[in-house]
């Protein structure tokens, strides 16, 4: 059970790390500090799962408040919050998770290969996690925004 | 000196994204060109004289492994094309098979500016010194 519990803090630690650095570089937006995931329960979200395979596999779930999610479309495009399309949010979303699986992928120790699918955005009227991994929250600028992943390494060979 | 450059992305938000960064980056840019894929970005090739190619790896119809393999082996002049591959997949394996293919560069996402612009630069006047120095 410890080992569980340094691979997890592990992957934690991964986590707000690479979340940090994409939102940082590529979006233009600081993460203001920690959110806890339970917070973002009972208001429509934003979400992206992606599923990725390889050694290792698993998946990935971005959770975000809309307004996140569209400032975030905002910034990553250099569009004005009023110019920027649904279309445009869902596809930027899935950029964001596209970019912070393979950035915590790459990061990760005993990754061997792997491949990343194109990740399905959807808009639940709840939050509603899909994958059950190691999730970190944060708040950002209008909002808050979670990920979660889960990696399968298997059995060794 | 005035490039023509040629993002390769199945997503429109990140070819936008890429343009946005290379007009902060302040490489002075005449033309750009976009892509979807691999086989349109052939086609783009085959009649365009082009500066660099920053292409992603994986995208429908042709993937980036798939272009720079068909890229490398055309007879064409353009066939030299400096091609920079950007990628969040930045594993020995992925990095080690895309510059046996023929790959001059690789950009990790996330980037900024800085980084685009170093790799640009490095890749177009590799053994020169840049028209800044």
């Amino acid at each position: 059970m410890p080992e569980a519990q340094d691979a997890d803090a592990l992957v934690g630690a991964l986590l707000e790390s690479c979340c940090a650095q994409v939102l940082e570089a590529m979006f233009f937006s600081p993460v203001l500090g920690p959110a806890e995931p339970a917070e973002c329960r009972g208001r429509p979200r934003v979400a992206a799962l992606l599923h990725f395979n390889g050694k290792p596999s698993g998946n990935l779930e971005v959770d975000a408040d809309p307004g996140v999610a569209r400032a975030l479309a905002s910034s990553f495009l250099g569009l004005d919050l009023s110019d920027v399309s649904d279309s445009q949010v869902d596809e930027v979303i899935a950029e964001f998770a596209n970019m912070t699986c393979g950035s915590a992928l790459s990061s990760l120790g005993r990754v061997e290969y792997f491949h990343l699918e194109t990740p399905v955005v959807s808009r639940p009227l709840a939050y509603a996690p899909a994958v059950e991994g190691v999730r970190r929250g944060f708040l950002l600028d209008g909002g808050t925004l979670s990920v979660c992943l889960r990696v399968e390494f298997g059995p060794e060979e | 000196m005035a490039l023509n450059i040629l993002i390769v992305d199945d997503s429109p938000a990140m070819r936008a994204f890429v343009r946005r960064v290379m007009q902060l980056s302040g490489l002075g840019v005449e033309n750009y060109f976009e892509a979807a894929n691999g086989a349109e970005a052939l086609e783009i090739t085959a009649v365009q004289r082009l500066d660099a190619i920053l292409t992603d790896i994986n995208m429908p119809v042709m993937d980036g492994e798939e272009f720079v393999r068909h890229l490398r082996s055309d007879p064409d002049p353009g066939a030299a094309t400096p091609v920079i591959v950007v990628s969040t997949d930045a594993t020995a394996h992925r990095i080690r098979n895309l510059l046996e293919l023929g790959a001059s560069g690789y950009l990790q996402k996330p980037f900024g500016p800085e980084q685009l612009r170093g790799e640009v630069e490095r890749v177009l006047y590799a053994g020169e010194e840049t028209p800044d120095a």
